[in-house]
């Protein structure tokens, strides 16, 4: 933020150990001081915490691996993002959207450069030989795995070999053998468009660099499809700069307070078995097939590391959460940038980041499909494909609220529009083989605004306490709840 | 001494996975000296057979999506395979 022309920090954590410590000040975080398996023990634990929305565990001893810690679900809950953001605990997701949406709408905020001396991040360095993937405590996550998943909380940095452009983004990465990793790069995707786009045709291996254990920000930012730069963005949310230092073996910076960093090539023209994976759909769906190559030179680390660990499932996982959260808030940003009436956007973190609910005042006829072209013409729209548009007296960020509008307000053939011909993704479930393969999609809109020909006297009124009863009643129900006898 | 044990992935069809002919297969070390290198793949010329007992060492065969098959093969690595370097 900015006060009087200098930038005010918001008091966020520079690094993942603050972030743990204000975890366990806030009651969010559960220290596991007996030895857990990192073969599907810790990653077992880490699903059940998701399923329950449990605290995050701080794994402190890990089998096989004396010196390393992990931590586990670390933003799996609005909770933790709202620690994360600095913000009370118990803000409500549209208190928390709103001071995202704040942070992140003004001047970017440029990173700044530190000696490596003043980077904890290097106080170990293994190059060459000694680089050796097996020597980190990458867990088997789930049974049935393709291998192990070094990087599931992480974000890979990036650069543009014509714009020099730098990316964040979380891609997926499995450990092959000591010095190989293999993941998922889908060709519309930032640094798919700059590798398959511009270093395979020129059969140029592209730098990488693997940043595991960031500030829980960072990987806010690294989640986020925003256009500015990954690290301004988290700059904006820090409301200060974020401290990067140079890279042992390539010119690509990374964070200085990450936990352990690995610096290599992506490969091009090669390609090896990845997957299957337990992904954020919530089922195994993209199949074990040949994907991006990453070959690795260095692993940097601080002493003692702490291994980040995402656990993709059913819901919740940090994954579905953060992206359904800054999906929702970039279209929030789109269609407010159109002057469309909308009253908010919000993701159900639930649906795996696959629907989007729109409110809207309706003023005039159509607008559930003027707002779903919208949507559905963003460079994101291939991560989701479902619009439901609802009017201002549903609350979007009720579930119940949705799911009633949706099932009493959506005509079932006049309120349904289907978009054929969509870019979609390989991990959607309900895509064919053939689909999936070549990653094409299908959309749907469900309005579930009453049309505006209708006479007044022919609108349903909607039945709920808030709408049905008069102010004196409802107020007087209300100072004498506890009165009554209910406790809640 | 204990028989080694590896893993594979078929993707579809079990018919991929031929018995007695080598061939070129992607393979899991389930049980290596230093337990920190489980699950390491390589690549590897092996013959392969449904019968348990046919070759030295247990092979546990997965479907495309992780479904793992009742009862392991046998296998037999030739050699291993650095495909990598040879890229």
């Amino acid at each position: 933020m900015k006060k009087g022309g200098k930038i005010m920090p918001y008091p966020v954590f520079k690094d993942n150990r603050e972030f743990i410590k204000a975890l366990e000040a806030n009651n969010d975080l559960v220290t596991i001081q007996q030895e857990v398996d990192w073969d599907l023990e810790m990653g077992a634990i880490v699903r059940r915490v998701c399923e329950k929305k449990s605290a995050s565990p701080y794994f402190k001893k890990i089998k096989d691996y004396p010196n390393f810690e992990a931590l586990g679900a670390p933003l799996a809950t609005y909770k933790r993002l709202a620690i994360a953001m600095g913000m009370n605990p118990d803000a409500s997701v549209p208190e928390i959207s709103n001071e995202y949406v704040k942070r992140t709408t003004g001047d970017p905020i440029k990173s700044i450069l530190v000696d490596k001396k003043k980077a904890p991040c290097k106080e170990n360095i293994w190059i060459g030989k000694d680089a050796d993937l097996f020597k980190l405590p990458g867990p088997m996550v789930h049974d049935g795995d393709g291998g192990r998943y070094l990087a599931t909380w992480h974000f890979v940095v990036s650069k543009d070999l014509e714009t020099q452009a730098v990316n964040w983004g979380m891609y997926r990465q499995m450990v092959f053998d000591e010095k190989t990793m293999v993941g998922p790069v889908l060709p519309f995707s930032d640094m798919g468009k700059m590798f398959y786009g511009k270093y395979v045709p020129k059969n140029k291996p592209m730098p990488f660099a693997t940043v595991i254990g960031c500030d829980p920000l960072s990987g806010v930012a690294a989640c986020a499809p925003s256009p500015i730069p990954e690290d301004q963005f988290t700059g904006m949310l820090m409301g200060k700069p974020v401290e990067l230092v140079k890279c042992e073996t390539c010119d690509l910076e990374v964070p200085a307070h990450a936990e352990i960093i690995i610096e290599g090539e992506v490969i091009p023209n090669l390609l090896i078995e990845e997957a299957p994976f337990g992904e954020y759909t919530g089922y195994r769906t993209s199949p074990r097939e040949p994907r991006t190559v990453y070959r690795i030179k260095a692993i940097t680390f601080r002493n003692n590391p702490i291994l980040t660990v995402s656990n993709m499932g059913v819901p919740t996982d940090e994954g579905q959460l953060l992206r359904s959260f800054s999906l929702g808030l970039e279209m929030r940003k789109l269609l407010e940038s159109q002057g469309i009436p909308i009253t908010g956007v919000y993701m159900l973190p639930e649906s795996t980041h696959h629907m989007v609910v729109v409110g809207v005042k309706p003023i005039y006829s159509n607008i559930a499909t003027q707002i779903a072209n919208l949507i559905f013409g963003s460079k994101l729209s291939p991560w989701f494909h479902m619009v439901i548009v609802v009017d201002e007296e549903t609350d979007i960020y009720n579930k119940d609220d949705v799911i009633h509008a949706l099932a009493t307000k959506c005509h079932p053939i006049r309120g349904i529009r289907k978009y054929e011909h969509a870019v979609g993704t390989p991990l959607y479930p309900f895509a064919n083989p053939d689909d999936r393969k070549w990653s094409r999609g299908a959309q749907v809109l469900f309005d579930c605004t009453f049309p505006l020909d209708w006479p007044k006297s022919d609108l349903p009124i909607k039945v709920s306490f808030d709408k049905v009863y008069p102010k004196e009643i409802q107020e007087k129900v209300l100072k004498n709840w506890k009165n009554y006898g209910f406790k809640d | 001494m204990a028989r080694k044990e590896y893993d594979t992935f078929v993707l579809t069809d079990l018919q991929l996975l031929p018995e007695d002919k080598e061939m070129e297969v992607i393979i899991r070390d389930l049980t290596p000296a230093d337990r920190r290198y489980k699950y390491r793949s390589t690549f590897a010329m092996a013959m392969v057979s449904k019968s348990e007992s046919k070759y030295p060492d247990l092979l546990w065969v997965r479907l495309g999506r992780g479904q793992l098959q009742e009862k392991p093969w046998s296998i037999k690595v030739i050699k291993e395979v650095n495909k990598i370097h040879e890229a």
